[in-house]
């Protein structure tokens, strides 16, 4: 779900732009960017399987 | 450099970051290979690159557009290295099947590293923010470029949807968690 909403928010900041509100997309984007910075941090220690 | 030929190179960026999106996609449904968070992450960095360029192409070239480009590549180059440094051990065969001798991760890096490139190199072309200029016409060429990359994000979140399902998504995912 997270990574959905991290999507939808990018595609929603395109759209704005694309709708002439170059500030709200802009606000949208930084939102966006806090957002996956702290997906980042949560997945950053994720235990992956060596392999080998 | 006019703003028409700034227009048409962010036009020719949303291509090719579509491109990206769709060759990292295709890979997952040909190789059967499920991104990981860090590969999810990476990609929600692609689409945040396409903003800028919208914006260009919607109100003219400005620098703080170029400026959002280089901050969301910094922030997937981030992710990028991390993922890297995370497979660097020697015998590490690292995260799913490599691409042209290079895994998916290490593509991402580079093509990050070259966004913040050409977003540096576009800034330093004064005339294309020239105040008394309007923003140029569009064409269908610019129409297309921003539908297919909010379209290919778009389709990215349904995939992350379905893999992921409505809770947090496993750091090693082997299935779809929707669709079990």
């Amino acid at each position: 779900m997270e990574f959905f909403i991290a999507f939808f928010n990018f595609a929603l900041a395109m759209w704005l732009a694309w709708r002439h509100e170059a500030p709200s997309a802009i606000y949208v984007f930084f939102a966006g960017l806090v957002f996956t910075a702290a997906l980042y941090l949560r997945h950053a220690t994720d235990a992956l399987p060596l392999s080998f | 450099m006019t703003p028409q030929i700034a227009i048409r190179l962010n036009t020719l960026a949303l291509y090719s970051i579509s491109a990206i999106l769709i060759v990292a996609f295709y890979w997952q449904m040909a190789h059967d290979e499920l991104p990981c968070p860090l590969c999810l992450l990476q990609r929600v960095a692609f689409t945040a690159l396409g903003v800028g360029p919208v914006l260009t192409l919607r109100h003219g070239p400005r620098p703080a557009h170029y400026g959002l480009v280089i901050i969301a590549a910094l922030m997937g180059a981030a992710i990028a290295a991390r993922q890297i440094l995370l497979h660097i051990m020697p015998g590490d065969a690292g995260y799913g099947s490599a691409f042209f001798g290079l895994h998916l991760y290490t593509w991402a890096f580079l093509c990050f590293v070259a966004a913040i490139l050409a977003s540096a190199t576009m800034l330093t072309f004064d005339k294309q923010f020239a105040p008394e200029v309007k923003a140029p016409a569009r064409g269908k060429f610019e129409d297309v470029a921003i539908w297919l990359i909010i379209g290919v994000t778009a389709l990215n979140a349904a995939s992350a949807l379905l893999e992921c399902g409505f809770s947090g998504c496993p750091a090693n995912p082997v299935r779809y968690e929707l669709l079990n």
